[in-house]
């Protein structure tokens, strides 16, 4: 900065654009961090704007290539466990594992209907590991790792070949079961990332968080897909929606009560997946109204004006199913990683 | 689902104008008649002229103010959400008045009246949630002011009432998709997120109940026109939701030419992106 130059003139201009979208949106009322509000009530110029310039990147775009590298180890994990059920997998031993469901499953009456719908899903994971891995991860300065089938353990067994999901393997209401879950970890876990897109005044952050949406709700449509099939191969079960819902919360809401004496380890995922902090059958949701600056936290279950049909349908068991709820990095981290075999090198839990 | 409906007549619906109308005895046979059908009866505000008007609460003497304009200023979130209440209002009325038709099970089975069921809770659930959320800038309830026609014509048959679903849904799981990269307060990302994926089970198995032309029934729930090749799903703009809610001309005049965007979302909350809708969602 020169001597002459005015105050703000040496400082990079898309850094001072994002300052103003930040200080307008502080006016407006958003939250601003402790030190930008010490700086601002001190009066002091170059406090604020140093504090200002850290907080603009509190949601860094390194933030955001976090979750996209997250994201794409999550994928791979879908799509080669589906193309080791297909017997599409790379490594023969995988394929292998899969033998007696997928002969199960192609003996049903509609076998041929649930192949045809695992191939559709594992060909949208696999454009999705491919778009993180050639576009979104680039775009935002970062390489992703090489990750193969090899590195997965589909009974859960961290490696051992002998975890609590080994019956995927052999029987096909567990396999659906298992499937199941992946989907609906998977819509959860990207809920709970979103967050990490929002830079304002960011268009690759706005890019990136338009996709990530878009995969999203694909997600839902694979998780209600499954969740279809599972509910017409067991009709009586009405805990199991036909619309594909998350009915209630933990083990209740995974609907697995056509799986005979379910593993401890599988009854602990089941319990992650649909529980955590913010759990499945969750009813209360908070909104930020940005016109008058105030927060309204509303719970689903007891507001007004609802009122619900069906067969012995309660206003709180429709508000559980009415929305999905996120699983923080962490909680995600805890059901999967028994899954994935160990690199701390390329970030693989 | 049976395709009984393809040989019942489809009446006009009919109008009342007056309460002295129900006095003669011809009006009265035909009105009792069509509550026993799926006849739809439209009575005209003018019915309610009679009335006091004292807002007297649930004994039916208060007359509700017809909603004459709605605008959007996607500049805030509350903006972004009142066009998210305005696509719940309409899905709540509809959906209401599918499961209420006297003939919902019989033209459809066991599997579509559960999905019906639960999809028309969980729109009316998502509607009184951005209602309360929203307070003071929560968009009038225009659910009274749907255009009969239309509303006639959607639910006159199972086909038709799951083609208009499927539309509905499409708007829903796109709109949220487009919208969300504007929204400025990370907690209001998260409820929208909350809900699009609950419209995106919605919309995988209502195509799967009813694929559209050509697709195949197994693919539907996610099939190759409607995922791009990258495997995301649909998405429009805003303006684009909003013209398709008005080419449905499900909203009555002249409240559906006053449904207007009044700005655009600032520069600063992200640019418009290519649409990617499907010609039959």
């Amino acid at each position: 900065m020169e001597k002459n130059e005015p105050i703000l003139g040496g400082i990079d201009p898309e850094i001072m654009q994002r300052l103003c979208n930040r200080r307008e949106a502080i006016q407006r009322g958003a939250s601003a961090s402790a030190a930008v509000t010490w700086g601002l009530s001190l009066g002091s110029v170059p406090v604020a704007l140093a504090a200002l310039a850290k907080d603009v990147y509190a949601q860094a775009p390194s933030d955001i290539l976090d979750a996209l590298q997250f994201a794409f180890i999550l994928e791979n994990l879908e799509n080669e466990f589906y193309k080791a059920v297909l017997g599409t997998s790379a490594v023969a031993a995988q394929n292998t594992a899969f033998n007696p469901v997928r002969a199960a499953i192609q003996a049903l009456p509609n076998g041929a209907a649930i192949v045809a719908a695992v191939r559709q899903i594992q060909k949208h994971e696999q454009q999705h590991a491919d778009f993180l891995r050639m576009t979104a991860i680039p775009l935002f300065g970062g390489t992703a790792p090489t990750i193969t089938a090899n590195d997965f353990d589909f009974t859960g067994g961290d490696g051992t070949g002998t975890g609590p999901f080994a019956r995927a393997t052999q029987e096909v209401d567990f396999l659906l079961l298992s499937a199941q879950a992946f989907e609906d970890t998977g819509v959860r876990a990207y809920k709970g990332q979103a967050g990490r897109f929002l830079i304002p005044g960011n268009t690759n952050a706005d890019v990136a968080l338009e996709s990530a949406l878009r995969i999203h709700s694909v997600e839902g449509r694979h998780a209600a897909k499954i969740r279809r099939i599972r509910r017409q191969r067991n009709p009586g079960d009405t805990s199991l929606r036909f619309i594909g819902y998350i009915r209630g919360g933990g083990l209740e809401a995974a609907g697995a009560g056509n799986i005979a004496n379910p593993p401890a380890g599988v009854v602990d995922a089941l319990n992650r997946i649909y529980g955590g902090t913010s759990p499945e059958s969750n009813t209360t949701h908070v909104f930020f109204n940005d016109v008058t600056n105030t927060v309204a936290t509303v719970n689903t279950a007891t507001m007004s004006g609802v009122t619900v049909v069906g067969p012995g349908e309660t206003q709180t068991t429709a508000a559980t199913m009415a929305f999905d709820e996120p699983l923080t990095k962490q909680e995600v981290i805890d059901i999967v990683k028994g899954f994935i075999k160990d690199d701390p090198s390329r970030g693989l839990p | 689902m049976s395709d009984h409906d393809g040989k019942r007549d489809r009446e006009e619906p009919f109008f009342i104008g007056s309460g002295g109308e129900l006095l003669r005895p011809a009006t009265r046979r035909k009105f009792f008649r069509m509550m026993g059908t799926s006849g739809a009866i439209v009575l005209l505000p003018s019915v309610f002229a009679g009335c006091d008007d004292d807002d007297d609460g649930p004994s039916g003497n208060e007359r509700p103010q017809p909603v004459t304009a709605v605008t959007f200023d996607l500049r805030t979130d509350v903006g972004i959400f009142r066009l998210v209440h305005v696509l719940e209002i309409v899905e709540g009325a509809f959906y209401t008045a599918v499961v209420n038709k006297s003939d919902f099970t019989t033209i459809f089975n066991a599997d579509a009246q559960e999905v019906l069921r639960d999809i028309r809770n969980a729109e009316v659930i998502h509607r009184e949630f951005v209602r309360t959320a929203l307070g003071a800038q929560a968009v009038p309830d225009f659910s009274s002011q749907l255009n009969q026609t239309t509303l006639a014509a959607a639910l006159s048959s199972a086909a038709s009432i799951l083609t208009t679903a499927r539309m509905l849904e499409s708007l829903g799981v796109s709109g949220l998709n487009g919208g969300g990269k504007y929204i400025k307060d990370v907690r209001n990302l998260l409820v929208a997120g909350k809900i699009a994926s609950v419209e995106a089970r919605h919309l995988a198995a209502l195509r799967e109940l009813q694929p559209p032309a050509g697709v195949d029934a197994n693919l539907a729930f996610a099939s190759d026109e409607t995922i791009d090749p990258n495997g995301r799903d649909i998405k429009q703009e805003a303006g684009e939701i909003l013209a398709r809610v008005k080419a449905m001309d499900i909203i009555s005049e002249p409240l559906e030419t006053n449904i207007t965007i009044s700005n655009p979302p600032d520069a600063s909350q992200g640019v418009p992106t290519p649409s990617f809708f499907p010609p039959t969602p």
